[in-house]
């Protein structure tokens, strides 16, 4: 149950480029991605998944490159969350493999993550009005630099807490 | 108790990572919330995580079976603290398969809340099968931390080879004074008649033989036979041994041997046990159901153990191998090495005979059938007549055991000549 749920979020990372963009080097990189998650949901291995994630990213990124219109925060949240919840998914069929009782488990799984994104999508508005207030007092010349700036204080901060020793 | 970040941490910072760079290189916001659902997961590991409390019990319903018999293994957990994700893995021994259910188990449990594991584990081997350790390992609901305990509680389950009920036993030539089931040459008090002689002062009037008294024209008594025990030591030859997997010829070996305890020992005699192989174990020769336990467990130990040494069976002490015991030794006849022994304790004067187990039955049935493979098992079995030719030239009493003829069978004929031999004295 865990494979389809892993199977159809691939799907919807799959979809949410497509709907923004259409060129044929997009429907490539998903079916790409498609395929990575097929090998991982089949043979249980963590990396392919990963690599599918990465391989979503790089098409939905193309996507918004490509995009006569400028897309919407929301599907870029949805196309996130599909991500984590791919991800997510994956681990827990590995995990609960050859394991008996996994109803219980997507039961309170489907809770969990229905409450997540709402909670998600509630930090993507405030984000946005925050964002909102502080972009015009940003240098357009330092904009660059403090994006890339903090994109690595986020990554560093993230790697500390899965280090620390109470994690 | 282990705890460890999860490699989904690592998974997520990856895919994060990526997304940032893509979102700084094309200078795209949308990327940036891309990310975002991603690192709130990740965040949840900047929360102080505490060990799960749980308790946990683990019942197994029997500790001695006999092959082929199940036990039933249920395991209870009882939350203390929300448990997300609980994965159970009871013990599965090697050497034993699931009958029913499986020993792994997925639950998600709510404080207060208790989940089970119940499966069905068959054992078709005999051994002493380990049941002592659960794992429980457990994840917080994003999977980013794990959790694993093994809980060990010493739960052993002896599996004791299947034994088939016999009728027929190779009777013993020498008895003890020990009242039991074989009827000695010796006469004396017993209620099998042995000879009529002439009444003499001191016989009872209840011995009077009415009839030949009456024929005669004078008092006859009739004398009856002892009613004696014996000591009988059984020999597993664990050598060498053939057969598909639980089917080799030591494991019907072992099945012959536990059969032919239990009936002996039912039969009031002294039975003892010597593993003739590449190590030596034996149980001196008693009675009684806890001894029929001490030759069980030994069973159990049987194995074959290569070596190139020659065990010499002088080394057995007295004790173990009396001198008036029917040796009854259960063999393939695949190593020159208890042949050997075999002889030397026929010319030692022991009361022998040669349960031979027949390898030729049990391997034919792995091997495809075809002319050659015929053939050669007809080689075979001739070469192993001739063999078993010689063993009877040197006045050893032969049984050969085709299974999966009934062991019952291969034990009868013997049976009727040795009861004859018996009975002479």
């Amino acid at each position: 149950m865990m494979r389809l749920a892993t199977a159809g979020f691939a799907l919807v990372a799959f979809v949410v480029p497509m709907l923004t963009a259409r060129p044929r080097p997009l429907i490539v990189a998903g079916l790409i991605g498609l395929l990575l998650t097929a090998v991982g949901i089949t043979a249980l291995w963590r990396w392919p998944i990963t690599v599918a994630a990465c391989v979503f990213s790089i098409a939905y990124a193309a996507a918004v490159w490509a995009a006569p219109a400028r897309p919407s925060i929301g599907s870029a949240t949805a196309f996130g969350l599909s991500l984590l919840l791919m991800l997510h998914a994956a681990e827990l069929a590995r995990c609960t493999r050859r394991a008996t009782g996994a109803a219980g488990i997507i039961r309170s799984q489907t809770v969990a993550w229905l409450g997540f994104t709402a909670g998600t999508v509630s930090t993507a508005l405030l984000v946005m009005a925050l964002a909102a207030g502080f972009v015009a007092s940003i240098p357009i010349g330092a904009a660059p630099l403090m994006a890339a700036a903090g994109a690595l204080g986020t990554l560093l901060a993230l790697a500390a807490m899965a280090r620390r020793p109470g994690a | 108790m282990t705890r460890r970040v999860t490699p989904l941490a690592g998974s997520l910072l990856t895919v994060i990572a990526w997304s940032l760079s893509l979102a700084v290189l094309t200078a795209r916001v949308e990327l940036l919330f891309v990310a975002l659902p991603l690192a709130l997961a990740a965040a949840t590991l900047a929360r102080r995580s505490s060990a799960p409390e749980y308790s946990l019990t683990c019942d197994v319903s029997a500790d001695r079976v006999f092959e082929g018999e199940t036990v039933t293994v249920t395991i209870s957990v009882t939350a203390k603290s929300a448990l997300a994700v609980v994965i159970l893995r009871g013990p599965l021994p090697p050497n034993t398969e699931l009958a029913l259910g499986h020993h792994r188990r997925a639950m998600s449990l709510r404080p207060g809340e208790t989940g089970s594991c119940r499966y069905e584990v068959r054992a078709p081997l005999r051994g002493a099968h380990d049941f002592s350790s659960v794992i429980v390992h457990v994840r917080d609901r994003w999977g980013m931390r794990a959790w694993e305990r093994r809980h060990v509680d010493r739960r052993v389950v002896h599996a004791y080879p299947r034994v088939a009920p016999l009728r027929s036993l190779p009777r013993p030539l020498h008895t003890h004074t020990s009242i039991g089931d074989h009827v000695s040459p010796a006469l004396g008090e017993g209620i099998e008649p042995g000879d009529v002689r002439q009444f003499a002062p001191g016989d009872q009037v209840r011995q009077v033989n009415w009839r030949a008294s009456l024929r005669l024209g004078a008092l006859y008594v009739t004398q009856h036979r002892h009613e004696r025990n014996a000591d009988v030591v059984l020999m597993l030859d664990t050598l060498a041994a053939v057969g598909p997997r639980h089917e080799t010829t030591l494991d019907l070996g072992v099945r012959a041997v536990a059969s032919l305890a239990t009936a002996y020992l039912g039969r009031k005699d002294r039975v003892g046990l010597i593993n003739y192989g590449g190590t030596i174990d034996w149980v001196r020769p008693g009675s009684g159901r806890v001894h029929y336990e001490r030759l069980a467990d030994t069973l159990l130990k049987a194995a074959v153990v290569f070596t190139y040494v020659t065990k010499d069976l002088g080394f057995v002490p007295a004790r173990v191998l009396p001198p008036h015991a029917l040796v009854i030794a259960v063999t393939p006849l695949l190593d020159a090495r208890f042949t050997k022994a075999a002889l030397d304790l026929a010319a030692r004067g022991f009361d022998l005979v040669l349960l031979v187990v027949s390898p030729v039955s049990v391997t034919r049935a792995t091997l495809p059938t075809s002319p050659i493979n015929e053939l050669a098992c007809r080689l075979w079995t001739l070469e192993r007549r001739a063999a078993l030719a010689a063993f009877r030239r040197h006045g050893i009493a032969v049984a050969e055991w085709n299974p999966p003829e009934p062991l019952e069978g291969a034990l009868a004929t013997l049976a009727r000549r040795r009861a004859r031999m018996a009975i002479a004295g």
